[in-house]
């Protein structure tokens, strides 16, 4: 039974989460900050808009 | 109230979470260029940390233990950061354009930054009151912060420095941070 | 495909060349023993992760992919987790929350992005392999100078049975030489310097013959 709770708490948190990324990224960044970013290295996750080798990890995985 | 200002000053100096715990170090080296994005940084990280902290503690006690199902915390924190990291940027974007240039682009960094996860679970694993938990949620990233806008400074002027080519960026960069570390060091004494 | 295991380790390596991982290689690296440990369960959450994501690629949408994968990893960190728990009790105290921050280790989101969300089973498979192998080369290296350098040696226990020693020497007369600072946070900051340095002339070596 506690499995059983534990998994529906799971994935209506996993739900949220999706709902929220989903319509986050639909959110048009306000105007004038379109084309800014943190020029961030830290990291090199390539969907992370920050990222400033995002074209050269790219190229380098074809 | 002495407790909690030690809790404050150790999570701050002492146990400092760059320097002595080696947590966001991705952000450490990552947006430490300027002191400008630093400070930006520092003030999304301290928010973020606070409100997530809030949050999880809120889970925990009130859903996880009743339930008896702890062996969750894990996965169950993770979730709730990365889902109020969207909500809130997406706030800041519909109602504060002004918020999103200072504070909003960095939130995107904060999902995969370990010092938030290390909060949370730093919070049920000490066994910290509600207070506790606040005081806790406010001083480490702070100390974050600080060792951040710190090392931002540095940084400034190590990139005009004339650094062997094999040493330039980040392994230099991790020099200093071993020198701050060994000044901080030095604060283990005061509590 | 050997290319791609192979670049893992010195071209590519996933610490000291793209610096992912950081935190918990600097972290646990005090001792064999943790860095071993540490090793072997980044890379069954590489290689597991890597499956996993490369197996759905073609069912998880597109503008969902990140939180897909983000519930997959922890999912995986909590069975790791779990088994370490139950099985070799002492890793788990010594890893400690460590073992938890697999879930944010930017390594596993980031080959999950990079490699496995565009490429086939079996080559994520060996992607996640030579990565892992790549983070574990590179904690064993900065682990073995910390340990030798603040205890005059080293030693790595089996992890199942704490008690029994399976490898391990101190040289007495290093002893009184030893430099406890190696074993402080400063000491790890240094080492992964003088290691970050070494693999960038390595580097720059390797694409000069390229280049040539």
């Amino acid at each position: 039974m506690n499995i059983l709770y534990g998994m529906l708490f799971i994935i209506a948190l996993g739900s949220v989460y999706v709902l929220g990324y989903y319509f986050n990224h639909k959110t048009p960044k306000p105007k004038g900050c379109e084309n800014m970013t943190a020029a961030c290295e830290g990291c090199h996750v390539t969907s992370c808009d920050n990222n400033p080798q995002n074209e050269y990890k790219e190229k380098e995985n074809v | 109230m002495m407790e909690l200002f030690a809790l404050a000053l150790s999570a701050v100096l002492i146990n400092n979470v760059v320097l002595s715990k080696f947590l966001g170090l991705c952000p450490f080296l990552g947006v430490s260029k300027s002191s400008k994005n630093a400070i930006g940084m520092g003030l999304a990280v301290i928010f973020v940390i606070f409100g997530a902290s809030l949050i999880t503690y809120a889970l925990y006690h009130l859903v996880l233990v009743p339930a008896e199902i702890e062996y969750m915390q894990l996965i169950t924190f993770i979730l709730v950061i990365a889902t109020f990291v969207q909500f809130i940027e997406m706030f800041i974007k519909k109602y504060s354009p002004a918020l999103y240039k200072s504070l909003g682009i960095y939130l995107p960094l904060i999902t995969t930054n370990c010092v938030v996860l290390y909060v949370a679970q730093d919070n049920i694993t000490q066994n910290y009151d509600l207070i506790e938990t606040i005081v806790n949620s406010i001083a480490v990233p702070a100390g974050f912060m600080l060792v951040l806008y710190l090392f931002s400074c540095l940084r400034e002027r190590l990139d005009s420095a004339d650094t062997p080519k094999a040493w330039k960026g980040n392994p230099i960069a991790l020099v200093v941070a071993a020198l701050m570390a060994l000044a901080f060091s030095a604060f283990a004494g005061i509590v | 495909m050997w290319n791609n295991f192979k670049n893992g380790f010195i071209k590519e390596n996933p610490v000291f060349g793209l610096y992912l991982g950081m935190c918990s290689s600097l972290a646990i690296s005090t001792s064999l023993n943790n860095a071993i440990g540490m090793g072997a369960c980044v890379t069954l959450v590489l290689i597991a992760s890597n499956v996993i994501v490369s197996a759905i690629r073609k069912i998880t949408p597109d503008e969902i992919r990140i939180p897909v994968y983000i519930v997959v990893i922890a999912s995986l960190v909590t069975v790791v987790e779990m088994v370490v728990h139950a099985f070799m009790p002492e890793l788990y105290t010594s890893l400690g929350v460590f073992l938890g921050l697999i879930v944010v280790n930017c390594i596993i989101l980031g080959r999950a992005e990079a490699f496995a969300s565009k490429n086939g089973i079996v080559a994520s498979a060996v992607d996640g392999l030579g990565m892992g192998l790549g983070y574990t080369f590179a904690l064993l290296l900065i682990s073995i100078t910390r340990e030798f350098l603040s205890t005059a040696g080293l030693h790595f226990y089996n992890p199942f049975n704490s008690e029994q020693l399976l490898f391990g020497f101190t040289i007495e007369a290093l002893e009184p030489y030893t430099i406890s600072l190696f074993s402080a946070s400063v000491g790890a900051f240094l080492t992964f310097a003088c290691f970050a340095a070494i693999f960038a002339i390595l580097r720059n070596r390797s694409s000069k013959k390229e280049a040539k």
